[in-house]
Protein backbone atom coordinates (compact mmCIF):
# COMPACT_ATOMS: atom_id res chain seq x y z
CA UNK A 1 0.00 0.00 0.00
CA UNK A 2 1.43 3.31 -1.10
CA UNK A 3 1.41 5.92 1.66
CA UNK A 4 2.45 9.53 1.31
CA UNK A 5 3.92 11.50 4.21
CA UNK A 6 1.97 14.69 4.89
CA UNK A 7 3.45 17.69 6.69
CA UNK A 8 1.59 20.25 8.79
CA UNK A 9 -0.14 22.77 6.55
CA UNK A 10 -0.41 20.44 3.56
CA UNK A 11 -3.77 20.20 1.86
CA UNK A 12 -5.45 16.82 2.34
CA UNK A 13 -8.85 17.41 0.76
CA UNK A 14 -10.95 19.92 -1.14
CA UNK A 15 -13.78 21.29 0.93
CA UNK A 16 -14.48 20.21 4.48
CA UNK A 17 -13.84 16.68 5.69
CA UNK A 18 -14.24 15.35 9.18
CA UNK A 19 -10.97 13.90 10.43
CA UNK A 20 -8.79 14.19 13.51
CA UNK A 21 -5.76 16.51 13.43
CA UNK A 22 -7.03 18.64 10.55
CA UNK A 23 -8.34 22.17 10.21
CA UNK A 24 -10.63 23.92 7.79
CA UNK A 25 -9.72 27.39 6.53
CA UNK A 26 -13.11 28.18 4.93
CA UNK A 27 -12.25 26.52 1.61
CA UNK A 28 -10.12 23.39 2.02
CA UNK A 29 -8.98 21.01 4.74
CA UNK A 30 -5.34 20.94 5.84
CA UNK A 31 -3.30 18.67 8.10
CA UNK A 32 -2.08 20.02 11.45
CA UNK A 33 0.38 17.23 12.26
CA UNK A 34 2.82 15.03 10.41
CA UNK A 35 0.88 12.04 9.09
CA UNK A 36 0.20 9.69 6.21
CA UNK A 37 -2.30 9.82 3.37
CA UNK A 38 -3.16 6.43 1.88
CA UNK A 39 -4.65 5.57 -1.51
CA UNK A 40 -8.21 6.11 -0.27
CA UNK A 41 -7.28 9.67 0.87
CA UNK A 42 -7.57 8.75 4.52
CA UNK A 43 -5.35 10.90 6.71
CA UNK A 44 -3.71 9.49 9.85
CA UNK A 45 -1.46 11.49 12.16
CA UNK A 46 1.87 9.85 12.97
CA UNK A 47 2.63 12.05 15.98
CA UNK A 48 0.08 13.62 18.27
CA UNK A 49 -0.19 14.22 22.01
CA UNK A 50 -2.74 12.03 23.80
CA UNK A 51 -6.17 13.56 24.45
CA UNK A 52 -8.19 11.68 27.09
CA UNK A 53 -11.48 10.23 25.85
CA UNK A 54 -14.26 8.68 27.97
CA UNK A 55 -14.14 4.84 28.07
CA UNK A 56 -10.41 4.70 27.24
CA UNK A 57 -8.38 2.17 29.20
CA UNK A 58 -5.36 3.77 30.85
CA UNK A 59 -2.39 2.66 32.94
CA UNK A 60 -1.38 4.99 35.76
CA UNK A 61 0.77 5.39 38.84
CA UNK A 62 -0.69 6.53 42.20
CA UNK A 63 1.02 9.78 43.18
CA UNK A 64 -1.12 10.93 46.12
CA UNK A 65 -3.51 9.31 48.60
CA UNK A 66 -6.19 11.60 49.94
CA UNK A 67 -9.41 11.23 51.88
CA UNK A 68 -11.54 11.93 48.82
CA UNK A 69 -9.61 9.59 46.55
CA UNK A 70 -6.33 9.00 44.72
CA UNK A 71 -4.27 11.18 42.40
CA UNK A 72 -2.93 9.23 39.39
CA UNK A 73 -0.08 10.10 37.04
CA UNK A 74 -1.42 9.37 33.55
CA UNK A 75 1.31 10.86 31.31
CA UNK A 76 -0.99 13.85 30.85
CA UNK A 77 -0.56 17.56 31.70
CA UNK A 78 -3.00 17.15 34.60
CA UNK A 79 -3.08 14.13 36.90
CA UNK A 80 -6.17 11.91 36.93
CA UNK A 81 -8.34 11.34 39.97
CA UNK A 82 -10.00 8.20 41.36
CA UNK A 83 -12.87 9.22 43.70
CA UNK A 84 -13.23 6.90 46.73
CA UNK A 85 -16.74 5.86 45.64
CA UNK A 86 -15.33 4.46 42.38
CA UNK A 87 -12.88 2.07 44.06
CA UNK A 88 -13.37 -0.83 46.46
CA UNK A 89 -9.72 -1.77 47.08
CA UNK A 90 -7.24 0.27 49.11
CA UNK A 91 -4.37 1.59 47.05
CA UNK A 92 -0.95 2.80 48.13
CA UNK A 93 1.45 5.42 46.91
CA UNK A 94 3.37 4.11 43.89
CA UNK A 95 0.88 1.39 42.96
CA UNK A 96 0.33 0.71 39.27
CA UNK A 97 -3.32 0.72 38.29
CA UNK A 98 -5.36 -0.11 35.21
CA UNK A 99 -8.55 1.93 34.99
CA UNK A 100 -11.16 3.38 32.66
CA UNK A 101 -11.79 7.06 32.03
CA UNK A 102 -15.24 7.98 33.36
CA UNK A 103 -15.31 11.74 32.90
CA UNK A 104 -13.28 14.39 31.08
CA UNK A 105 -14.08 18.07 31.39
CA UNK A 106 -13.21 20.91 29.02
CA UNK A 107 -9.88 21.80 30.66
CA UNK A 108 -8.68 18.19 30.67
CA UNK A 109 -9.37 17.04 34.26
CA UNK A 110 -9.90 13.27 34.28
CA UNK A 111 -12.03 11.12 36.62
CA UNK A 112 -11.33 7.39 36.65
CA UNK A 113 -13.22 4.22 37.59
CA UNK A 114 -13.18 0.40 37.23
CA UNK A 115 -9.83 0.30 38.98
CA UNK A 116 -7.60 -2.77 38.97
CA UNK A 117 -4.30 -2.91 40.79
CA UNK A 118 -1.43 -4.29 38.70
CA UNK A 119 1.25 -6.52 40.29
CA UNK A 120 4.91 -5.55 40.50
CA UNK A 121 6.41 -4.75 37.13
CA UNK A 122 7.73 -1.93 35.04
CA UNK A 123 5.87 0.99 33.48
CA UNK A 124 7.24 2.35 30.19
CA UNK A 125 6.47 5.63 28.48
CA UNK A 126 5.49 4.99 24.86
CA UNK A 127 4.35 7.49 22.18
CA UNK A 128 0.52 7.47 22.44
CA UNK A 129 0.08 7.89 18.68
CA UNK A 130 1.90 4.58 18.10
CA UNK A 131 -0.13 2.56 20.65
CA UNK A 132 -2.40 0.99 17.98
CA UNK A 133 0.66 -0.62 16.37
CA UNK A 134 1.81 -2.02 19.73
CA UNK A 135 -1.58 -3.69 20.18
CA UNK A 136 -1.86 -4.82 16.55
CA UNK A 137 -4.90 -5.88 14.59
CA UNK A 138 -7.22 -7.82 16.94
CA UNK A 139 -4.38 -7.52 19.51
CA UNK A 140 -2.10 -9.77 17.44
CA UNK A 141 1.11 -7.98 18.37
CA UNK A 142 0.45 -7.97 22.10
CA UNK A 143 -0.43 -11.69 21.97
CA UNK A 144 2.94 -12.40 20.36
CA UNK A 145 4.74 -10.40 23.05
CA UNK A 146 2.85 -12.16 25.82
CA UNK A 147 3.53 -15.60 24.32
CA UNK A 148 7.27 -15.19 23.93
CA UNK A 149 7.80 -13.08 27.06
CA UNK A 150 5.96 -15.58 29.28
CA UNK A 151 4.22 -12.80 31.18
CA UNK A 152 1.49 -10.24 31.18
CA UNK A 153 1.56 -6.86 29.43
CA UNK A 154 -1.03 -4.09 29.80
CA UNK A 155 -1.20 -1.25 27.31
CA UNK A 156 -2.96 1.97 28.23
CA UNK A 157 -4.26 4.36 25.58
CA UNK A 158 -2.41 7.14 27.42
CA UNK A 159 0.99 5.78 26.41
CA UNK A 160 1.91 3.93 29.58
CA UNK A 161 2.76 0.26 29.09
CA UNK A 162 2.93 -2.01 32.12
CA UNK A 163 5.13 -5.10 31.83
CA UNK A 164 4.92 -7.84 34.47
CA UNK A 165 8.17 -8.70 36.20
CA UNK A 166 7.61 -12.35 35.21
CA UNK A 167 8.46 -11.37 31.63
CA UNK A 168 11.78 -11.96 29.95
CA UNK A 169 12.44 -8.25 30.43
CA UNK A 170 15.48 -7.51 28.16
CA UNK A 171 13.97 -9.27 25.15
CA UNK A 172 10.54 -7.70 25.60
CA UNK A 173 12.01 -4.22 26.02
CA UNK A 174 14.06 -4.70 22.86
CA UNK A 175 11.00 -5.90 20.94
CA UNK A 176 8.94 -2.92 22.12
CA UNK A 177 11.79 -0.62 21.09
CA UNK A 178 11.75 -2.20 17.64
CA UNK A 179 7.99 -1.69 17.30
CA UNK A 180 8.42 1.97 18.30
CA UNK A 181 11.19 2.54 15.73
CA UNK A 182 9.25 0.90 12.88
CA UNK A 183 5.68 1.82 13.81
CA UNK A 184 4.93 3.15 10.30
CA UNK A 185 5.97 -0.06 8.47
CA UNK A 186 3.66 -2.87 7.40
CA UNK A 187 4.18 -6.56 8.19
CA UNK A 188 5.63 -5.76 11.59
CA UNK A 189 4.00 -8.60 13.56
CA UNK A 190 5.80 -11.24 11.47
CA UNK A 191 9.09 -9.41 11.88
CA UNK A 192 8.71 -9.25 15.66
CA UNK A 193 7.67 -12.93 15.84
CA UNK A 194 10.81 -13.81 13.89
CA UNK A 195 12.98 -11.69 16.17
CA UNK A 196 11.53 -13.23 19.35
CA UNK A 197 11.88 -16.79 17.97
CA UNK A 198 15.50 -16.34 16.97
CA UNK A 199 16.65 -14.41 20.01
CA UNK A 200 16.87 -17.32 22.41
CA UNK A 201 13.28 -17.36 23.56
CA UNK A 202 12.22 -20.23 21.34
CA UNK A 203 8.78 -21.82 21.22
CA UNK B 1 40.73 38.16 9.44
CA UNK B 2 40.87 40.06 12.72
CA UNK B 3 40.18 43.42 11.12
CA UNK B 4 36.45 42.94 10.64
CA UNK B 5 36.05 41.68 14.16
CA UNK B 6 37.35 44.97 15.54
CA UNK B 7 35.64 47.43 13.21
CA UNK B 8 31.98 46.60 13.79
CA UNK B 9 29.24 48.80 12.35
CA UNK B 10 28.02 49.50 8.84
CA UNK B 11 30.62 50.81 6.47
CA UNK B 12 30.99 51.19 2.74
CA UNK B 13 34.77 50.93 2.86
CA UNK B 14 34.93 47.16 3.21
CA UNK B 15 34.59 45.37 -0.10
CA UNK B 16 32.23 42.47 0.67
CA UNK B 17 31.26 41.60 -2.87
CA UNK B 18 33.73 41.17 -5.71
CA UNK B 19 32.56 40.15 -9.22
CA UNK B 20 29.16 39.07 -7.89
CA UNK B 21 30.79 36.69 -5.41
CA UNK B 22 30.53 37.07 -1.63
CA UNK B 23 33.11 36.51 1.10
CA UNK B 24 32.45 32.77 1.19
CA UNK B 25 32.17 32.39 -2.57
CA UNK B 26 28.37 32.35 -2.78
CA UNK B 27 26.31 34.20 -5.37
CA UNK B 28 23.93 36.93 -4.21
CA UNK B 29 20.81 34.81 -3.73
CA UNK B 30 22.50 31.58 -2.68
CA UNK B 31 21.88 30.07 0.75
CA UNK B 32 24.58 28.48 2.87
CA UNK B 33 24.51 24.67 3.03
CA UNK B 34 21.68 23.54 5.34
CA UNK B 35 21.41 20.15 7.00
CA UNK B 36 18.56 19.31 9.37
CA UNK B 37 18.04 16.18 11.46
CA UNK B 38 14.79 15.55 13.33
CA UNK B 39 14.29 13.43 16.44
CA UNK B 40 17.84 13.66 17.81
CA UNK B 41 16.90 13.79 21.53
CA UNK B 42 15.20 10.53 22.53
CA UNK B 43 13.84 11.86 25.84
CA UNK B 44 12.23 14.96 24.28
CA UNK B 45 8.76 14.90 22.72
CA UNK B 46 10.23 16.48 19.61
CA UNK B 47 13.70 17.65 18.66
CA UNK B 48 15.87 18.80 15.81
CA UNK B 49 19.44 19.68 14.99
CA UNK B 50 20.40 22.16 12.31
CA UNK B 51 23.68 22.95 10.62
CA UNK B 52 23.30 26.12 8.61
CA UNK B 53 26.68 27.11 7.23
CA UNK B 54 28.78 27.36 10.36
CA UNK B 55 25.77 27.67 12.68
CA UNK B 56 25.08 24.62 14.78
CA UNK B 57 21.89 24.63 16.79
CA UNK B 58 20.03 21.96 18.73
CA UNK B 59 16.38 22.35 19.64
CA UNK B 60 14.09 20.34 21.92
CA UNK B 61 10.34 20.55 22.46
CA UNK B 62 8.60 19.30 25.61
CA UNK B 63 4.89 19.22 26.23
CA UNK B 64 2.04 19.84 26.44
CA UNK B 65 2.59 19.32 30.14
CA UNK B 66 1.62 20.80 33.49
CA UNK B 67 2.11 24.57 33.54
CA UNK B 68 4.67 25.70 36.10
CA UNK B 69 4.20 28.14 37.82
CA UNK B 70 0.51 27.34 38.11
CA UNK B 71 -0.59 30.99 37.86
CA UNK B 72 0.94 31.17 34.37
CA UNK B 73 -1.61 28.65 33.06
CA UNK B 74 -4.43 29.86 30.85
CA UNK B 75 -7.81 28.11 30.51
CA UNK B 76 -7.94 29.41 26.92
CA UNK B 77 -4.93 27.48 25.68
CA UNK B 78 -1.41 26.30 26.23
CA UNK B 79 1.28 28.73 27.33
CA UNK B 80 4.20 28.68 24.92
CA UNK B 81 7.61 29.11 26.50
CA UNK B 82 10.75 29.55 24.50
CA UNK B 83 14.33 29.75 25.67
CA UNK B 84 17.04 30.69 23.19
CA UNK B 85 20.55 30.38 24.58
CA UNK B 86 23.99 30.95 23.13
CA UNK B 87 26.68 28.71 24.54
CA UNK B 88 29.66 30.53 26.06
CA UNK B 89 31.92 28.90 23.48
CA UNK B 90 29.67 29.56 20.48
CA UNK B 91 31.49 32.44 18.82
CA UNK B 92 34.53 34.71 18.78
CA UNK B 93 32.70 37.40 20.71
CA UNK B 94 32.40 37.41 24.46
CA UNK B 95 29.37 35.43 25.64
CA UNK B 96 30.66 34.73 29.15
CA UNK B 97 28.17 32.77 31.20
CA UNK B 98 25.23 31.28 29.39
CA UNK B 99 22.07 32.61 30.89
CA UNK B 100 19.42 35.19 30.24
CA UNK B 101 20.81 38.33 28.67
CA UNK B 102 19.26 41.24 26.80
CA UNK B 103 19.98 39.56 23.49
CA UNK B 104 18.75 36.07 24.36
CA UNK B 105 15.59 37.46 25.98
CA UNK B 106 14.78 39.34 22.80
CA UNK B 107 15.40 36.36 20.56
CA UNK B 108 13.36 34.04 22.78
CA UNK B 109 10.51 36.52 22.57
CA UNK B 110 10.54 36.99 18.80
CA UNK B 111 10.80 33.24 18.16
CA UNK B 112 7.93 32.54 20.56
CA UNK B 113 5.71 35.20 19.01
CA UNK B 114 6.41 34.00 15.48
CA UNK B 115 5.44 30.43 16.41
CA UNK B 116 2.33 31.43 18.40
CA UNK B 117 0.80 32.45 15.08
CA UNK B 118 0.89 28.97 13.58
CA UNK B 119 0.38 26.73 16.62
CA UNK B 120 -3.14 25.67 17.62
CA UNK B 121 -2.55 26.29 21.32
CA UNK B 122 -6.27 26.42 22.13
CA UNK B 123 -6.42 22.62 22.04
CA UNK B 124 -4.43 22.27 25.27
CA UNK B 125 -5.87 24.46 28.03
CA UNK B 126 -3.97 24.87 31.33
CA UNK B 127 -0.74 23.42 29.95
CA UNK B 128 2.61 24.65 28.75
CA UNK B 129 4.73 23.81 25.73
CA UNK B 130 8.44 24.46 26.10
CA UNK B 131 10.96 25.05 23.34
CA UNK B 132 14.63 24.95 24.25
CA UNK B 133 17.07 26.26 21.67
CA UNK B 134 20.80 25.93 22.28
CA UNK B 135 23.27 27.56 19.91
CA UNK B 136 26.44 25.48 19.91
CA UNK B 137 28.22 27.45 17.23
CA UNK B 138 27.22 30.84 15.85
CA UNK B 139 28.14 32.53 12.58
CA UNK B 140 25.44 35.09 11.83
CA UNK B 141 21.74 34.37 11.37
CA UNK B 142 21.14 32.25 14.45
CA UNK B 143 17.62 33.60 15.02
CA UNK B 144 16.47 32.49 11.59
CA UNK B 145 18.21 29.14 11.91
CA UNK B 146 16.71 28.66 15.40
CA UNK B 147 13.22 29.40 14.14
CA UNK B 148 13.67 26.96 11.24
CA UNK B 149 14.86 24.26 13.66
CA UNK B 150 12.07 25.00 16.17
CA UNK B 151 9.41 24.49 13.47
CA UNK B 152 10.89 21.06 12.67
CA UNK B 153 11.04 20.10 16.35
CA UNK B 154 7.41 21.13 16.89
CA UNK B 155 6.27 19.10 13.88
CA UNK B 156 8.32 16.18 15.20
CA UNK B 157 6.54 16.50 18.58
CA UNK B 158 3.15 16.41 16.86
CA UNK B 159 2.02 19.73 18.31
CA UNK B 160 -0.86 20.77 16.02
CA UNK B 161 0.20 23.62 13.76
CA UNK B 162 -1.49 25.29 10.81
CA UNK B 163 1.69 25.78 8.87
CA UNK B 164 5.42 25.16 8.69
CA UNK B 165 7.69 28.14 9.28
CA UNK B 166 10.97 28.91 7.54
CA UNK B 167 13.12 31.94 8.19
CA UNK B 168 16.02 33.65 6.42
CA UNK B 169 17.80 36.97 6.63
CA UNK B 170 18.14 39.38 3.72
CA UNK B 171 20.24 42.50 3.75
CA UNK B 172 22.41 44.97 1.96
CA UNK B 173 26.17 44.64 1.81
CA UNK B 174 28.37 46.91 -0.34
CA UNK B 175 25.22 48.46 -1.91
CA UNK B 176 23.98 45.06 -3.10
CA UNK B 177 21.00 43.02 -1.89
CA UNK B 178 22.04 39.62 -0.56
CA UNK B 179 20.21 36.62 0.96
CA UNK B 180 21.31 34.75 4.09
CA UNK B 181 23.95 37.04 5.55
CA UNK B 182 26.97 35.53 7.21
CA UNK B 183 28.96 37.07 10.05
CA UNK B 184 31.13 39.56 8.02
CA UNK B 185 28.13 40.73 5.98
CA UNK B 186 26.03 41.09 9.11
CA UNK B 187 28.65 43.14 10.95
CA UNK B 188 30.09 45.20 8.10
CA UNK B 189 27.12 45.39 5.74
CA UNK B 190 24.68 48.30 5.61
CA UNK B 191 21.46 46.55 6.49
CA UNK B 192 20.15 43.26 7.82
CA UNK B 193 16.53 42.09 7.85
CA UNK B 194 15.63 38.66 9.31
CA UNK B 195 12.27 37.46 8.02
CA UNK B 196 10.15 34.43 8.96
CA UNK B 197 7.48 33.27 6.58
CA UNK B 198 4.81 30.59 6.81
CA UNK B 199 4.93 28.13 3.94
CA UNK B 200 1.28 27.69 2.95
CA UNK B 201 -0.15 31.20 3.03
CA UNK B 202 3.15 33.14 2.92
CA UNK B 203 2.37 35.21 6.00
CA UNK B 204 5.19 37.27 7.49
CA UNK B 205 5.66 36.09 11.06
CA UNK B 206 8.83 37.98 11.93
CA UNK B 207 10.36 41.08 10.43
CA UNK B 208 13.22 42.87 12.13
CA UNK B 209 15.56 45.39 10.56
CA UNK B 210 18.98 46.86 11.23
CA UNK B 211 20.21 49.78 9.14
CA UNK B 212 18.33 51.59 6.41
CA UNK B 213 16.47 50.34 3.34
CA UNK B 214 14.20 51.97 0.77
CA UNK B 215 10.64 50.86 -0.04
CA UNK B 216 11.72 49.43 -3.40
CA UNK B 217 14.55 47.47 -1.84
CA UNK B 218 12.22 45.91 0.74
CA UNK B 219 9.69 44.77 -1.85
CA UNK B 220 12.52 43.27 -3.89
CA UNK B 221 13.85 41.54 -0.77
CA UNK B 222 10.46 40.00 0.06
CA UNK B 223 10.48 38.23 -3.31
CA UNK B 224 13.97 36.93 -2.60
CA UNK B 225 12.85 35.69 0.82
CA UNK B 226 9.86 33.84 -0.60
CA UNK B 227 12.08 31.90 -2.99
CA UNK B 228 14.65 31.10 -0.30
CA UNK B 229 11.99 30.05 2.24
CA UNK B 230 10.65 27.53 -0.27
CA UNK B 231 14.16 26.08 -0.56
CA UNK B 232 14.48 25.88 3.23
CA UNK B 233 11.07 24.26 3.51
CA UNK B 234 12.24 21.48 1.19
CA UNK B 235 15.12 20.72 3.59
CA UNK B 236 12.74 20.77 6.57
CA UNK B 237 10.29 18.45 4.82
CA UNK B 238 13.09 16.08 3.87
CA UNK B 239 14.30 15.92 7.48
CA UNK B 240 10.81 15.10 8.77
CA UNK B 241 10.09 12.52 6.06
CA UNK B 242 13.45 10.80 6.57
CA UNK B 243 12.39 9.54 10.03
CA UNK B 244 9.65 7.44 8.48
CA UNK B 245 11.69 5.94 5.65
CA UNK B 246 11.16 2.23 5.24
CA UNK B 247 14.75 1.27 4.53
CA UNK B 248 17.42 1.07 7.20
CA UNK B 249 18.52 4.53 8.20
CA UNK B 250 22.00 5.65 9.16
CA UNK B 251 22.47 6.40 12.85
CA UNK B 252 22.60 10.09 13.67
CA UNK B 253 26.03 11.68 14.03
CA UNK B 254 26.68 15.10 15.50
Amino acid sequence: MEKRIILPGEKIAEGRINAANTFFDGKDTYATAIGTLDTTDRYMALESPYKPVVEDTVVGVITDVRHAGYEVDLNLPNSGFIPTRNVRITLQLGDFVLCKIKLVNEVGDVDLGEVRRLPIGKVLRYPPSKIPRLIGRKSSMIEVLKKYGNGDIMVGNNGYVWISEKNNMPIILKAIGMIKENAHRSGLTDEITNFLKHDGVGD
Amino acid sequence: MTEWVISLGGTKDVQLIIDGKRTDGRTLDELRAIRIEAGVIPEADGSSYIEWGNNKIVCGVYGPRECIPRHGASPYGATLKCRYMMSPFSSLEEHSRSGPSRRSNELSKVIREALENVLLLGKFPNTQIEIYIDVLQADGGTRTASLTAAAVALANAGIPMKDMVAAVAVGKASETLVVDLNKPEDNLGQSDMPIAMSHRDKNLLLVQMDGLLTKEEISKMLDMVEKSCDEIHEVQADALRRIYKTEQKEPFRW
